[in-house]
This record gives structure tokens, C-alpha cells and sequence, in this order.
């Protein structure tokens, strides 16, 4: 069995190799051979630059972009202008691919678990033998389990028919999942795919608690909008954000609201009922849309004065939102972040679609757009399993149920699942786990074997962009450099094991490349293919101007009008709201690594380097904390520690906590650094959905006496706005 | 701690760089007409911090450590500034992003002992390496605090160095550094201009803020050209216009535009917003 791992591995390296040098677009022959300037290697002059199309080192991201080498060295990276997601644009973690490109940590060589599992105890390993490893566990394994983060396209496909033909499955791992925000577009507007924001057009954006500019789902795409929505045109868009914890976006908008966590549906419903009421819209156009969840009676219980209390937004405030909505059309209405991390989320993302519908902006230029099917032959992106589908997986494999080998790439679940979940016992229990990374975290470093994969710009691939800019796209990934070391691509390594392994069972391609080739030429049909490939591979992808014309199907609504959010606690021994947020550089934290995003200021506290609290002046009073002074937080199930930051923004009694640091694996930026909040958190669920209520989980504050200055850009801890003479000017419209 | 490699980098980009930075005797006299700028409109800026990172990929500027953070000697050629307003429920936060403002008068030049820092012809405020000897007059005549002194020599630990951009010299101890409109990227659109036999076209130039700025916050090109969009959105938007610190008389070669705020107080014709309390 060795021997055919290792010729597998010699196999594809070589195809690998010798494709980079078939396309005109590709790669530079392996830089390691001594070659005299006369056999220079192809496309690698002196000082002469190249640009190479391919996708954001963040697959999930969905943009794609453009990579200067020089010298075979890849040295800045820019937005495709092409590419109809993010039309030449970036965001802060796609402009550090590069960085991550030339870790000094990253991995290079297979390695062997020596010590306890998690204990960060590996011995180097040769790659076949490596491989070798591998093969014999898979195959004497009954099952296997194939866990991966948001991943589409032909990797995607063969992910999941690896997995089948081993006996298993692919699980998907999203940290903070958009499992509720799927469902709710598929109850709300009867859509299989995420609707395409036309931003740009809209009079108004209400947003309850989705940070659309900063971190949820495609914030590069949604810029490039905002930035149309907002000066683009004669007329000036209004943003309205309702959140508990102010967010990026919320220090963008034009009202910011405060709400009390999880009544961001009740509060959506208000603002519904003073529509309704005021007649701030025809009633032909709300009626259908209200008939639907049980008549004007039933909204009448959302009445402001009834919900004023219960959401902690004053009366007169909700009528002003309703009023800012309703007169500035066409309006879209979304739900993210803490409304749909709530146990009521999916009422909440429900009650946030019902005023799209009620100002009749589904479907309409400045609304909700469709985004078209997918074309025959493309893999779509594959659906995050669910945290309530993950942690029950966990709790089979812990009672004994568990299959024989893990394979985990591109996800790191001991460190998003919090511990209460035990998942680290769970994926422990499983006899043998094998990470794939470029850089080693919380999962690799908890697997027996631990094998180095290539990095986005080393590798080829292809990804299809969700949400969709309202057209058909791929987008395809080519090698723009020659690894510089031993590592082998996801893809690759998945079709190696199944070639040997299950020969009956495996597709036809043996290497990524073939396979992504074979791909294109089934979708992007008509000439001669090695033309069209050369074009996708130089254009970054493949779209079209095809527009779905409508919604297919009739929203199914079930709006639960009367749910309440369930917390950990009931208020008393742990009286605090604790909201995790991701920032607009570390994300989920698989990026904290990198030292560009370490060192980018979050936008509201302009801290960096940390995890801190952010802290109402009143809260901070009660504790008698203040700047930089350490406390711990805790909860029901568990503590860390963490730097006061008083902020103007924060609400008494709630403290917003930082998502991405306390690792104990991943190279000298990240490790033991900060902690990691998600771990504390309480395994709530939400109802209907089945994810992750990571804004559930209530806590306590105790001051540790000691102190640590935060890293922050600003000089003077909440800098102001001279009135005398601003640095930021202000007008009306 | 310095590796051989990146002295070896700091050296050879210091002497591939001496034709782009030493005022040559077609860039030191009057005006040449061109005067590059840029236009800021803080109602698009969403304070993202891509011009940030964008800006550090392209200009080799050094890693800032977290010791960098807390000793407040980190190096951004443009930062995101956050100010407040008011306080919960109706605090307002405030982005401004702030780079070298390219002064018509600027006052970081003339305090510079050794003609480090002059006023090209093309209304770039340049900074010659080569020639600072690091006396800081010039971090500390700047009322934008945008000049950074080099107090270390820069590392990036193999194989991180592989990312330097060749075009953009790396700046060793002891010398100021700061935003250049990224004077490489205007040097090559020139030079292929004429190599082509052409003018350059008024927004042909991009530096790297504003090609990567999601929602095109940022706007370069030639202020004096009246064809070029940010004089046209100057034009356009004259009641938005502004300059950072009027007061200093430095003839900023950057134009803001007011954020607007629909619900902002507005307490005089200067259109100062105030604070305002729940």
C-alpha cells in the first residue's frame, strides 16, 4: 500500500508541475532547479512584473483577485476590476493573503503526533511517508468524516464524494454560522439562493444587526454599493442599524439604534405596526404581507407603546424609524449578527423580512434581487452544518458511535464550538484525525497527523461567490507562484488517497487541475476550450448577464409572534449581557495569525493586538474599573479575562467582547495572546434553525486589580470631536 | 535583532531608489502644472481600514508589534482616525482618514536642515531618504502628525521578506518616513506615458488607498487638471469642501468632503456638529 501512496504523490506533483507550464497564465517553472539565464524560467524575467488573476486567499469571501509577482515572488494583491462581486476592490483580509503567502510559520513539512493529543508535541515527517500514514488508517476505516469550512465549487464536489465513497460524510464548520439567514430567505422570499442587495439603488437600508460593511457575508461586495447608496446617485440613501452593540456598520448609519438583545424581531414588528397604522405605505401594499402573519389585529400587540419596554426603545423612536424606512423607497430590510444569534432569531429574521414585503421592495430595483440558479455541472456552495447537527454529532461520537478517521481542512472547531460542548473530547475520540492547514490552530493541533496544505495562491480551484452579484459567476484560482514548500492542496491530496484507495469509486481526474478543468469545460461550453480556459484563467472566472426575473416560489411564513430570547441565565447571578463580535480584520479568528490584521485598529475601540471590553461609562462605574484594567468574565460555563474599554457607544449592561484571540497554536502573532471568548459562551441553539445562539449568554464581571495599557491608535482614550474646530466635518444633506 | 536579509533588502532598495527620490534638476524649479491630490469623502468612508493594509503591502512599511502599539511609534502612512459624539444611546462615531496632505505651504519643509523633505514641481511633498539625518523637525512642525521616525531598523523574518516590493525603497534607522501618493505608481504610469508618446490620463494614476477602497472614499488624480474627477467632485460638491486644520494656512493638497448626517446638530454656519446627550 506504501509504495502506491507514494507514486501517487510523485504522480501529481509531476501533472501539478507540468500544467503550471501549459497555460500561459500560470506559474513560473520550480525555482529550486540551478538554470543558467539562458534557460530562464518561463514568464520569469528580471524585474519584469506579472499579474495573475485567481481568488481571495479567504475562499468563503467570494472575491477575486489580482496578484503582482515579481520574480517569481508574489508581492501585492489587488481587487479584479473584472470580477462582478468586487469590481476591482478589497477588503483588509483579502489584501493580506500575501502575508499569510510567506508566513515565517506556516507549515511546511507532514508531521507526526508524539505526545498527548493537543499538546503541540509533533515529529517532522517525510511527505510520503506522511501519505503512507494515512492510506494504511483510511484503508482499514469504515467511515470517515470529511470537516471543512465554507467551501463550493469542484473542491466541494470532491469533498463530499470523497467522503461518500469512504463511508462517510462532509460536515461544513462556520464558526458564526449563516445557517438562520439562509432559512430565512428560503421561508421569507421562497429563494434557494441569497438574494443580491441592490444597495446601490435603495432609498433605505434598515439593518437589524447585520454588519454588512465589516463582516457578514460579502462586505467587499456590499462597500462597493454602499458607497453608490450613499453619494452615487442624486438622491442620498438612509441607514437605520438596530443593534445592542454597536457595530462598524452602525457607526456608519444614520440612526443608530439600541435594542435589548434578542427583540430585534419585536422591535421589527413595531416598526410594521406604526407602517401599517400610519398608512406610511398603500395598504395594497402591506396587506398580503400582513394577512400573512395574522392580520393588523395581531400586529397591533407590536403597537409601540406594548414593546417600548420590552425592546428598550422609546415610543416616539420606533414611530421615527418607521417613518425614515417608509419615506425614503425602495427599502431593504436585514437581519445578521446578534438578531439572529438569539434563540428567537429565525422569528427575528422572519419579522425583518416581512418589511421587505410590506414595502414591496421583494424583487424590485433597490431591494431584493433573485440571484440566478446555478448553471448545470456547478457545485454550489455547500450548506454550513448546523452547531445543534455538529454538537449532536459530537455527543454520538462521545457515546461510541464515531467513525474510524477525521480529515479536517480550512476549520477549526475546538476553537469556535464552545467547550461546554466538549467538542475537543469528541473529535479526541475519534482514533485517528488528520489536519490539513497552512498554519497550525486549535484542531491541527490536536491531530495525529498534521499534513501542510498549499496556500490559495499556490493551488488551483475554482469557487462560485454567495451571495451572487445578481449573475451566473465562477470564479477560478490558478497557481500565481511556485510553492516554496513541500505542501500539497486540499484537492490534491483528497484524489491521490481515493485513486488508491477506491479506484472503482473515483472521478476520472487526477489532480485539482484536471479536475477544475473538466469542470469548466462542462459549464462554460461553445469553441475551442483551451481558449476559453486560457480566458476564464485570465479573467478570474466566468460570468454571465443571465438575470433570474423573479422569486420562484411563494414565502412561507411563520413568524412566531409571541417568541421571547431565552438566555443562560435568568439576570441574577450573571446580570450582563455578553455579545461576541467579529472584527473587520481577525473575523472568526482563523486570520488572527497574520500580523497586518493583528496590527488593523478595530474601527470602534481602534485596539489591536488584544481581546478587550467594551464598556458603558455606567458599568464601569458600578465595577469601579476603568481603562485598561483587567477583569474576569465570567459565566455559566466558563471564564476569561479581558481589558476594559469604555466606549460612548456601549449600553449599560452590555459587554462586547471580541471574537479571534487566545490560541494556543498558530505561529509567534497569535499564540497566547488575548483570550478566546467563544469557548465561554452557552451551547443555546435557535429555534427552528438549529444554530448557534452565540449573543444567548449572559455574565459577570469581577475587577482582577490588575492593569494593562490596551494597544490602541488613539492617543487619548475616546478621542472627541472638537467643537471648535472638527477634524470631521458634518453636514445635512 | 536584524537578519542579514533584511539589511540586505534595506541596502539594495536604498540605492535602487536614489533616481526616484533625489530632486533632479527637472523636478526642483516652478510648477510644472500637475499637482496631484486627492479627494476624501468621508460620507462614503465606512472607516473598513483597507487603505490601511493596502498601503502597508505596497510601501514596505514596517510590522507594527503590539510593543509598537503601546510605545505609540507605530507606522501608518494613512490611518483611520475614530472620533466621538455624544454619548448612549446617541453617540456618534467619526471616521477620517489621515495622510501626508501633500502642503502647498507645508511646514515639515522648512525645518529641514539637509533638504530631506522639498516640494517637487509635480505638488508632491517628497521625503529623500538618503538624506535625513533624523533631526524629527519635520514630525514635529506637522500639525497631522504623519511623518514616523524609523527608531529600529525594520524586520520581516524569512520567508515574510519575499512580499517586499521592489519598486518602494525600505527605510532603515534613524530616517523619517512617510505617505509618497505612492510616487512609485505615479513614476511608472509617467514613464509609460512616454515611452508611448502620450499625456498621462487624468485618473491613470492609483495609489494603493484608493484602488482598494470598497466604496471609492478615496478619489486620486491631478487636483490641477480640470477634467480630473476629484476637481470635478470638488467642483461638484463645493459645499461639502474642506480642509483638514484651514487654520494652518498649509494649502492641503487633500480635499474632504463632509460626512453628512441628516440628524447631526448643525450649531453654526461653520456647520460644527455637537455633542449631543441622551
Amino acid at each position: 500500500m506504501s509504495g502506491v501512496g507514494r507514486r501517487r504523490f510523485l504522480a501529481g506533483s509531476a501533472a501539478l508541475v507540468g500544467g503550471a507550464t501549459v497555460v500561459a497564465c500560470a506559474a513560473p517553472e520550480r525555482e529550486s532547479q540551478i538554470q543558467s539565464f539562458v534557460f530562464q524560467p518561463e514568464l520569469s524575467l528580471p524585474g519584469q512584473e506579472l499579474w495573475f488573476a485567481t481568488s481571495c486567499a479567504h475562499s468563503s469571501c467570494g472575491n477575486s483577485v489580482v496578484v503582482r509577482t515579481i520574480d517569481g515572488r508574489a508581492k501585492k494583491v489587488e481587487g479584479n476590476p473584472e470580477f462582478p462581486v468586487n469590481q476591482g476592490k478589497l477588503n483588509v483580509r483579502s489584501q493580506a493573503g500575501v502575508q499569510s503567502l510567506y508566513h515565517p510559520d506556516r507549515l511546511t513539512v507532514p508531521q507526526r503526533r508524539r505526545g498527548l493529543r493537543g499538546a503541540g508535541d509533533f515529529e517532522a515527517l517525510e511527505w510520503p511517508e506522511g501519505l503512507d500514514l494515512l492510506t494504511e488508517r483510511l484503508a482499514d476505516a469504515g467511515s470517515v468524516v470529511v470537516i471543512t469550512g465554507p467551501i463550493s465549487g469542484t473542491r466541494a464536489r470532491i469533498a463530499r464524494d470523497f467522503a461518500a465513497a469512504f463511508g462517510g460524510e462532509h460536515v461544513v464548520y462556520e464558526p458564526l454560522e449563516s445557517t438562520v439567514w439562509r432559512k430565512t430567505v428560503q421561508d421569507g422570499l421562497g429563494a434557494k439562493r441569497l438574494p443580491y442587495l441592490d444597495i446601490a439603488n435603495a432609498g433605505s437600508i434598515l439593518s437589524f444587526g447585520a454588519d454588512f460593511l465589516a463582516t457578514w457575508l460579502s462586505p467587499t461586495q456590499y462597500g462597493v454599493g454602499y458607497g453608490e447608496f450613499r453619494q452615487g446617485h442624486g438622491r442620498r440613501g438612509r441607514l437605520i442599524q438596530v443593534e445592542p452593540r454597536m457595530s462598524m456598520t452602525g457607526a456608519n448609519a444614520d440612526s443608530w439604534v439600541y435594542v435589548h438583545p434578542g427583540q430585534e424581531g419585536a422591535l421589527a414588528l413595531s416598526i410594521a405596526q406604526v407602517i401599517a397604522a400610519e398608512g406610511l405605505v398603500p395598504p395594497d401594499s402591506w396587506f398580503n404581507a400582513v394577512s400573512a402573519v395574522g392580520g393588523l389585529e395581531a400586529l397591533n400587540a407590536y403597537a409601540p407603546d406594548r414593546v417600548s419596554a420590552r425592546t428598550g426603545v422609546p415610543v416616539e423612536r420606533i414611530q421615527e424609524i418607521a417613518r425614515e424606512f417608509a419615506s425614503h423607497q425602495p427599502g431593504i430590510a436585514i437581519a445578521g449578527g446578534t438578531a439572529l444569534a438569539s434563540t428567537n432569531g429565525l422569528d427575528n429574521g422572519m419579522a425583518a423580512m416581512l418589511l421587505n414585503h410590506m414595502v414591496g421592495s421583494v424583487g424590485q430595483p433597490g431591494g431584493l434581487l433573485p440571484n440566478p440558479n446555478l448553471r448545470s455541472g456547478v457545485t454550489p456552495p455547500v450548506e454550513p452544518t448546523s452547531f445543534a447537527d455538529l454538537a449532536g454529532r459530537g455527543n454520538t461520537w462521545l457515546e461510541g458511535e464515531r467513525p474510524d478517521v477525521a480529515i479536517v481542512f480550512e476549520a477549526d472547531p475546538i476553537y469556535g464550538m464552545p467547550e461546554a460542548t466538549r467538542f475537543a473530547d469528541a473529535l479526541g475520540s475519534i482514533p485517528y484525525v488528520v489536519g490539513i492547514g497552512a498554519i497550525m490552530n486549535e484542531t491541527l493541533g490536536h491531530a495525529d497527523l498534521v499534513l501542510p496544505s498549499t496556500h490559495p495562491f499556490e493551488e488551483w480551484g475554482d469557487f462560485v461567490p454567495d451571495p451572487a452579484p445578481r449573475q451566473h459567476v465562477v470564479g477560478f484560482q490558478q497557481p500565481v507562484v511556485t510553492s516554496s514548500i513541500s505542501g500539497r492542496s486540499f484537492g490534491d491530496i483528497l484524489l491521490t488517497l481515493w485513486h488508491d484507495l477506491r479506484p472503482n469509486l473515483a472521478p476520472p481526474w487526477e489532480t485539482m487541475r484536471d479536475a477544475v478543468r473538466a469542470n469548466a469545460a462542462q459549464v462554460f461550453r461553445g469553441g475551442e476550450f483551451e481558449d476559453r480556459w486560457v480566458e476564464l484563467l485570465k479573467n478570474g472566472g466566468g460570468w454571465s448577464n443571465e438575470f433570474a426575473p423573479e422569486f420562484e416560489t411563494t414565502p412561507n411564513w411563520h413568524i412566531n409572534l409571541l417568541a421571547q430570547p431565552a438566555f443562560s441565565d435568568n439576570g441574577v447571578e450573571f446580570p450582563l449581557h455578553l455579545i461576541p463580535f467579529e472584527g473587520v480584520a481577525l473575523g472568526g479568528g482563523d486570520e488572527s495569525a497574520n500580523p497586518w490584521l493583528q496590527a488593523t485598529p478595530d474601527p470602534i475601540s481602534t485596539a489591536t493586538w488584544t481581546t478587550w471590553v467594551e464598556m458603558n461609562t455606567s458599568t464601569a462605574a458600578a465595577l469601579s474599573v476603568s481603562h485598561g484594567d483587567v477583569v474576569r468574565i465570567e459565566t455559566a460555563h466558563g471564564d476569561f479575562e479581558a481589558a476594559v474599554y469604555i466606549s460612548p457607544a456601549a449600553a449599560p449592561g452590555v459587554l462586547g467582547v471580541p471574537i479571534g484571540q487566545g490560541h494556543a497554536f498558530g505561529g509567534r502573532w497569535r499564540e497566547d495572546r488575548g483570550a478566546n471568548v467563544l469557548a465561554s459562551l452557552a451551547p443555546l441553539t435557535v429555534a427552528g434553525a438549529g444554530a448557534f445562539a452565540w449573543a444567548a449568554t449572559r455574565a459577570r464581571v469581577r475587577p482582577t486589580g490588575d492593569y494593562r495599557r490596551l494597544p490602541t491608535i488613539e492617543v487619548f482614550p475616546n478621542a472627541r470631536n472638537d467643537v471648535e474646530e472638527p477634524v470631521v466635518q458634518v453636514t445635512h444633506e | 535583532m536584524s537578519s542579514p536579509a533584511n539589511e540586505a533588502a534595506a541596502r539594495a532598495s536604498t540605492v535602487s531608489s536614489m533616481g526616484q527620490t533625489i530632486p533632479t534638476d527637472a523636478e526642483v524649479g516652478p510648477p510644472s502644472g500637475v499637482r496631484w491630490g486627492m479627494v476624501v469623502d468621508l460620507d462614503r468612508c465606512t472607516g473598513c481600514q483597507a487603505c490601511v493594509v493596502a498601503c502597508q503591502a505596497e510601501n514596505n512599511i514596517a510590522l507594527n508589534e503590539e510593543q509598537r502599539v503601546l510605545e505609540r511609534r507605530a507606522k501608518t502612512w494613512i490611518r483611520i482616525e475614530r472620533y466621538w459624539e455624544g454619548e448612549f444611546p446617541n453617540a456618534k462615531a467619526r471616521f477620517i482618514p489621515v495622510l501626508c496632505q501633500h502642503c502647498g505651504n507645508a511646514p515639515c519643509e522648512t525645518v529641514c536642515p539637509v533638504w530631506a523633505t522639498y516640494h517637487n514641481r509635480q505638488g508632491l511633498n517628497v521625503q529623500v531618504y538618503n538624506r535625513c539625518i533624523g533631526t524629527r523637525f519635520c514630525a514635529n512642525g506637522c500639525p497631522y502628525s504623519v511623518r514616523y521616525f524609523n527608531f529600529w531598523n525594520p524586520e520581516w523574518p524569512e520567508p515574510l521578506n519575499n512580499q517586499l516590493n521592489p519598486d518602494v525603497t525600505v527605510r532603515t534607522k534613524g530616517i523619517i518616513e512617510k505617505c509618497t501618493f505612492c510616487v512609485q505608481r505615479i513614476n511608472r504610469v509617467q514613464v509609460k506615458a512616454k515611452t508611448e508618446g502620450r499625456a498621462v490620463g487624468s485618473n491613470e494614476v492609483q495609489p494603493a488607498c484608493a484602488q482598494s477602497c470598497p466604496t471609492s472614499a478615496l478619489v486620486f488624480a491631478d487636483i490641477n487638471d480640470p477634467e480630473s474627477l476629484p476637481a470635478r467632485l470638488a467642483e461638484a460638491e463645493a459645499d461639502r469642501s474642506y480642509t483638514l486644520l484651514k487654520n494652518f494656512g498649509t494649502d492641503p493638497g487633500i480635499i474632504y468632503l463632509k460626512k453628512v448626517d441628516p440628524h447631526a446638530k448643525i450649531e453654526d454656519d461653520a456647520h460644527a456638529p455637537v455633542e449631543t446627550h441622551a
